[in-house]
């Protein structure tokens, strides 16, 4: 179990002039999952190498247990990387592999036996020791990775988009594994991926970032309920904005005014900024319900389960989601309520670029 | 149709007709006159007397087989020595510093330099009253040139090995420096993050990366310095000798019975390289396989 802290880590590849991360502040409790979550060439990978010591930060600290460990070199420093293309070595059995760290920690060859076996269990991989990595599909060299880090009992454990090398149903497999498995050992777990649906299925929390900036650090309902700005908000899906002004706890937009419930001390939405709701959120038909204004079906898409909806708001168009469990239909054209109740509703700072 | 399925082999029929006659046909020649067969003299009987000359007669035998040890002690000194110190340069030279092009381009600056002007430059430079030798007899390291160490000509090789060390590292430079730049370093940064020190990650992971392509490598560096004449003929000395020397010596003998004693000569360094080749080939298969 390690606290560890991130303050300030800057790192500035030569020749390139916007640093691939820039002041990056992160504090995660020991025994945490976390998800560092953005666009391709963000700075992930660059921030997992430079906890693991692979790569030497610019500027910042980096700290174990109040320790700071920017010093010691990556062999020493117990945080163990699993790459994203996996790195089995080729011309090693899975067993050796799975053996490496503790080969080279001087371990004799009988307990590296016991705990290779171990290992290869707890990956859920049993008696594939003796085979090739190649001879193996994707999603096992992945767990084989997987063993391979946790044989060495790592204090911090980094995971560069472990699930995005994998197929849909091979996913969802190692998705669970890494969530039992990190519950199980309590080791702290910094993991990497460009895809919001895995960080919310399995990071207890989320670092959102852009171009190397921290730009939220939270619990996903929090990301979901309170994005701190229109591109977090966009990045997670969201699609509804509309221009506002907030006086208090109201909004005022041109088609109405919106109560909405105020959040956490940290979490201080802007004066001046955009209206957002999940589509998923919008409640339809209920004329009396507080937030609702009118407006119309412009089109509507049965997807099954649920209907999506595309309504015009006065000069706008938002999207709204309906459960098909919820009774009650409306026709293209037809004018329907629209709530946005308050506790759905958020202020977010909008794109400088917009 | 059926034309078609014959068109590539047509095309390539007078190309193949041509290796074919060029390498098979002298092969061939070769062999039957390492043989005794020699119609010109009008000796068109077979037989293994040249063979049996060049190994176990007693004007021969011992040159052969002195020369044989020399040839086994040059071409494995060279192959190994310059395979090892190939590796250590370009592991060097993959890490960025100043001067880093320019130091690529002197490693590999003698791979179009003929083996003629190496060997050469090793006299000017390596012998007793080479530049080396002068420079000592400046600093007053040695008073006069005898003292000076026999680096060239000398009975054990060294001259020979020196100069295929110099001449071949720039050719395992660069298949080193081309396996390790499509390796990249990825390898070696999982090894460290799993606790490898730099020996470690070495021994176990850059070293096994590269063995493949390394030994192919090895593997005609071994049969070329086992198989060539330039380098030993000029820095060698006559006992003992080369074998290839020894068969340009039958080969340049007048005498024209001498001919076949020198394609038997040369059969047997092919036989010899290739049952070499063979056994590489049968162990490097096995410890795929086996791991
Ligand atoms: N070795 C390097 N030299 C120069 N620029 C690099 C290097 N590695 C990464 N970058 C750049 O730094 C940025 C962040 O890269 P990376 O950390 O790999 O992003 P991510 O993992 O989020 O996709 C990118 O713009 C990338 O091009
Ligand atoms: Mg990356």
């Amino acid at each position: 179990m390690t606290h560890v802290r991130i303050n300030n880590l800057t790192k500035a590849y030569s020749g390139v002039d916007a640093p691939a991360v820039a002041d990056l502040d992160l504090d995660i409790p020991s025994g945490r999952l976390i998800a560092l979550l953005g666009p391709s060439g963000c700075g992930k990978t660059t921030t997992l190498k430079m906890i693991a010591g692979l790569i030497r930060p610019t500027a910042g600290d980096i700290t174990f247990d109040g320790d700071s460990i920017v010093r010691i070199p990556p062999e020493k420093r117990g945080a163990v990387m699993v790459f994203q293309n996996y790195l089995l070595f080729p011309y090693m059995s899975v067993g050796q592999n799975v053996g490496f760290g503790l080969k080279m920690a001087g371990v004799d060859p009988k307990t590296i036996d016991q705990r290779v076996k171990e290992m290869l269990n707890l990956v859920r991989l049993p008696d594939i020791s003796d085979r090739r990595p190649k001879q193996l599909s994707g999603g096992q060299q992945q767990r084989v990775a997987l063993a391979r880090a946790l044989i060495t009992k790592p204090r911090v454990l980094l995971l560069d988009e472990p699930l995005s090398n994998l197929d849909a149903h091979l996913r969802d497999e190692m998705r669970e594994l890494i969530l039992s498995v990190q519950r199980d050992l309590g080791i702290t777990t910094i993991f990497v991926t460009h895809d919001q649906e895995e960080a919310v299925l399995l990071a207890d929390r989320i670092a959102m970032i852009f171009d190397g900036r921290l730009q939220q650090f939270a619990s996903p309902d929090v990301f979901y309920r309170h994005p701190a700005s229109e591109r977090i908000a966009r990045f997670l899906g969201g699609v509804n904005f509309l221009p506002g002004k907030r006086q208090g706890d109201t909004v005022e937009t041109d088609v109405g005014s919106f109560r909405f419930a105020p959040g956490g001390e940290d979490e201080r939405p802007p004066e001046d900024g955009l209206l957002t709701i999940r589509p998923e959120q919008i409640v339809l038909g209920q004329p009396t319900a507080e937030n609702t204004v009118q407006g119309r079906v412009v089109s509507r898409i049965f997807v099954g389960t649920y209907t999506r909806y595309r309504l015009a708001l006065g000069s706008h168009q938002i999207e709204a989601v309906r459960s098909a469990d919820v009774a009650g239909d409306f026709a293209e054209g037809q004018d329907v309520p629209i709530g946005f109740p308050a506790d759905r509703v958020w202020m977010v700072r909008p794109d400088q670029a917009a | 149709m059926s034309w078609e399925r014959w068109r590539i082999p047509l095309m390539l029929g007078p190309t193949v007709l041509i290796i074919l006659v060029l390498f098979f046909g002298s092969l061939g020649f070769g062999f039957l006159q390492s043989l005794g067969f020699q119609p010109q003299l009008g000796n068109t009987e077979l037989n293994f007397d040249a063979y049996i000359s060049v190994m176990f007669s007693e004007e021969h035998s011992s040159r052969f087989w002195a020369g044989l040890l020399l040839t086994f002690w040059v071409a494995f000194a060279s192959t190994f020595i310059s395979a090892a110190l190939a590796i250590a340069i370009a592991l060097l030279l993959r890490r960025t510093f100043f001067g880093k092009r320019l130091a690529v381009f002197l490693f590999q600056l003698n791979l179009p330099i003929p083996h003629l002007v190496i060997a050469i430059g090793m006299i000017l430079v390596f012998s007793q009253s080479g530049l080396l030798s002068r420079v000592a007899g400046e600093l007053g390291l040695i008073s006069s040139p005898r003292e000076f160490p026999v680096l060239v000509r000398d009975s054990s090789g060294i001259g020979i090995i020196l100069a295929y060390v110099w001449k071949e590292i720039a050719f395992f430079g660069i298949i080193v420096m081309a396996i390790l730049q499509s390796l990249g370093e990825d390898y070696e940064a999982a090894a460290q993050s799993l606790g490898a020190n730099r020996w470690q990650r070495f021994r176990y992971v850059t070293l096994p990366l590269i063995m493949p392509g390394l030994m192919s490598a090895s593997i005609i560096v071994f049969a070329f310095t086992f198989g060539t004449y330039e380098v030993p003929r000029i820095l060698g000395v006559r006992h003992p000798e080369m074998l290839p020397v020894m068969a340009l010596d039958f080969f340049l003998n007048p005498d024209l019975n001498a001919r076949a004693e020198g394609m038997a000569l040369s059969i047997i360094i092919a036989v010899i390289v290739l049952i070499l080749v063979l056994i590489y080939m049968y162990i490097s298969a096995r410890t795929i396989r086996r791991g």
